[in-house]
């Protein structure tokens, strides 16, 4: 409980430095973007024409209506497998392992990985996924394949090779943190009402795990939108998504295009965020 | 597998239960016959093993030893759904996520009963509980006495053979619980299901229960009549758990028709023995005495006395509770009637006895 009352002059101070960061870090250079997406001409400057041709010309073009619902399909399919394994891996963590050494052993082999940046362990599956990358040679190893596989890199199998890898931790979390707030008492009670354990999971363990779910689903799908960096590395130029596109068109100077993808971009995040609070309130979990 | 013939009229039957976490015994050679319909009370301290009791009759601890029969029926291995009982739990396991109707008809879902008759047991049993009004409401909408009869209604819905309750009005206002105590009386009677009732509480164990278990160090101390126990503690720990007890110290003397002298710190009383065979003198053993069964100024024909210095008076409405020091740091409770004139202050010197039949002794420690 905080003593600090609404809308008290306290409150109003304490509120204005990260108000002010958030006004020139976030809202103006959206709103920047936003303009420049929207200029007429071919010229840098503000005395430009405002329109949304940019937009219409994007729009149809083919190819790039592929793209968009290319990204979306390779988004769904992280977020589905990272949501399962991930829900796997909480579930296991938490319910399954019993032991509190083994428990708290086994959660830090799970979550150092995660301490690096998510840029260093993109670009560390170069190495991994390679022709004499690590993964190869350990199925030669064990004698599954004789040659190496070379669709592991540069590839659409290595990104969501190295996605799942970079983002289950992120569908995991609030799993972990919701089951771990679901009292023993309940399973039990359940299980005195005659519901054998399938039944308990389904009917009590899942729902109350379903903001945990989302709120991870949520977070992998604003990670995967906004992911360039491994599809450049791990995938080479072989393939791109919007964000690689944005990078495209920057370093291509279409910098009324760059905005365009850009808000493209942030307008399907906000679909998906509205979608997702639309299922669950997430100010309401944990409370 | 069970030993003896198993008996088809009891609901429950523990036979030598014992159960171990790593070299802490949490249940220690535990027996138990509950007839049918019987409102038995496991009653002790916390930690005594009454709740992890409970626990294997609902089967969600497996006992390392010993069988479980449920209406007659071996069921040490099976799980808790496959045992005819339900369960009331302390903080009430209420599912968050679950309308109350939905909640109450969980049960009878999982017994895979048609939609339309779920819908019509449900809505009766609301009814009967007096929660129809809240059938659309979620738990964290509720108070805590509507909480507990949501709980109550859910265990009770499917009609076990036995409700099995953990401490169920631990967590209700106090001024609740005289309320809810006697309409869960009246409900075991009226639907003739065991009610086996955990609780640390002596009063709700008393008042309530046909069978009174009092349990210790993972061990039944005693079990029998609420009122047996009461005025026939057999234990040294039973007595001194029941409130109003005096439990003296002492050592066996001379036995003669069925009489003991003790000799205590205090003095050298007679005690009957009852069905207890006669120690052997210079024996340790102790004896207890109701408070209320103390006399003040007795005449001649009480040879139990004490002299003793009242300490403390304390006034409870229905009886006066006097605490009583004696020679050697000796305490003495001596209670009573809450309506009669004060007869002590403190300070003053007393002498208080009672009558030979008053003393209960105790069995020796090692039996």
């Amino acid at each position: 409980m905080s003593t600090i009352r609404i809308r008290s002059p306290a409150a109003f101070w304490l509120a204005l430095p990260a108000g002010l960061w958030m006004a020139l870090a976030v809202v103006l250079p959206v709103l920047l973007i936003v303009w420049v997406s929207l200029w007429g001409g071919t010229t840098v400057s503000p005395d430009n024409p405002i329109t949304f041709d940019n937009y219409r010309r994007f729009l149809s073009n083919e190819n790039y209506l592929w793209l968009i619902g290319d990204t979306l399909l390779q988004t769904a399919m992280i977020m589905a497998i990272t949501g399962f394994m991930g829900y796997c891996i909480a579930y296991f963590l938490t319910v399954k392992v019993t032991s509190p050494g083994w428990r708290l052993a086994l959660f830090l082999a799970f979550v150092i990985p995660f301490w690096t940046s998510t840029l260093i362990r993109a670009i560390a599956f170069v190495p991994f996924l390679g022709v004499n990358g690590l993964l190869n040679q350990a199925l030669m190893g064990i004698g599954l394949i004789e040659r190496p596989i070379q669709a592991f890199l540069y590839s659409r199998l290595g990104i969501s090779m190295a996605q799942v890898s970079l983002y289950t931790l992120l569908a995991s979390g609030p799993v972990v943190y919701m089951l771990n707030s679901i009292p023993p008492a309940l399973r039990e009670a359940a299980m005195t009402l005659k519901a054998p354990p399938i039944i308990v999971f389904w009917r009590i363990i899942l729902p109350l795990t379903l903001p945990g779910i989302i709120i991870g689903q949520v977070l992998v799908f604003l990670n995967v939108l906004a992911d360039f960096i491994t599809v450049t590395t791990v995938g080479g130029n072989k393939l791109a998504f919007l964000g690689n596109l944005i990078l495209l068109f920057y370093e291509g100077s279409q910098i009324r295009m760059t905005a365009v993808v850009s808000v493209l971009l942030m307008l399907l995040m906000l679909a998906g965020v509205a979608i997702a609070l639309r299922i669950v309130d997430i100010r309401k979990v944990g409370s | 597998m069970p030993e003896g013939p198993a008996i088809a009229q009891l609901d429950l039957e523990l036979r030598h239960i014992r159960k171990r976490y790593g070299d802490f015994v949490a249940v220690n050679d535990v027996s138990l016959q509950v007839g049918k319909g019987q409102f038995v009370c496991l009653l002790g301290p916390s930690g005594c093993g009454k709740t992890t009791t409970l626990r294997c009759v609902a089967g969600l601890e497996e006992p390392d030893a010993g069988d479980i029969l449920i209406g007659g029926k071996e069921v040490t291995g099976e799980p808790p759904w496959k045992r005819d009982i339900a369960m009331m739990f302390q903080d009430f396991a209420l599912f968050p996520h679950m309308t109350v109707a939905r909640q109450v008809g969980f049960g009878l879902e999982m017994l895979k009963k048609p939609k339309a008759q779920i819908a019509t047991r449900v809505a009766e049993v609301l009814k009967a509980f007096e929660i129809a009004h809240l059938a659309e409401r979620r738990p964290s909408q509720l108070s805590g006495g509507q909480k507990q009869r949501v709980a109550l209604a859910r265990a009770m819905i499917t009609e076990p053979r036995i409700l099995l309750l953990d401490e169920p009005i631990g967590a209700l206002d106090y001024s609740l619980r005289e309320t809810v105590m006697l309409e869960l009386k009246a409900l075991q009677k009226r639907s003739g299901i065991s009610f086996i009732w955990v609780t640390h509480d002596q009063n709700e164990a008393f008042s309530l229960g046909d069978h009174v278990v009092v349990m210790n160090h993972a061990k039944i101390e005693q079990q029998g009549a609420p009122d047996e126990v009461l005025s026939r503690p057999r234990t040294a720990f039973v007595a001194g758990f029941i409130q109003g007890n005096n439990v003296f110290e002492g050592r066996a003397g001379a036995s003669r028709d069925g009489v003991l002298e003790v000799v205590t710190a205090a003095g050298l009383f007679r005690v009957p023995l009852l069905d207890l065979a006669a120690p052997a003198a210079g024996d340790a053993l102790t004896f207890s005495v109701r408070a209320e069964r103390l006399i003040e100024n007795p005449g001649e024909s009480i040879l139990n006395r004490l002299t003793l210095r009242c300490v403390t008076v304390e006034y409870f409405g229905a009886f006066r509770r006097h605490v009583l020091e004696g020679a050697g740091g000796l305490i003495v409770k001596y209670d009573q009637f809450g309506a009669l004139p004060p007869s002590m202050r403190e300070g003053d010197e007393v002498t208080l006895g009672w009558a030979q039949d008053s003393g209960v002794l105790h069995r020796g420690p090692s039996a």
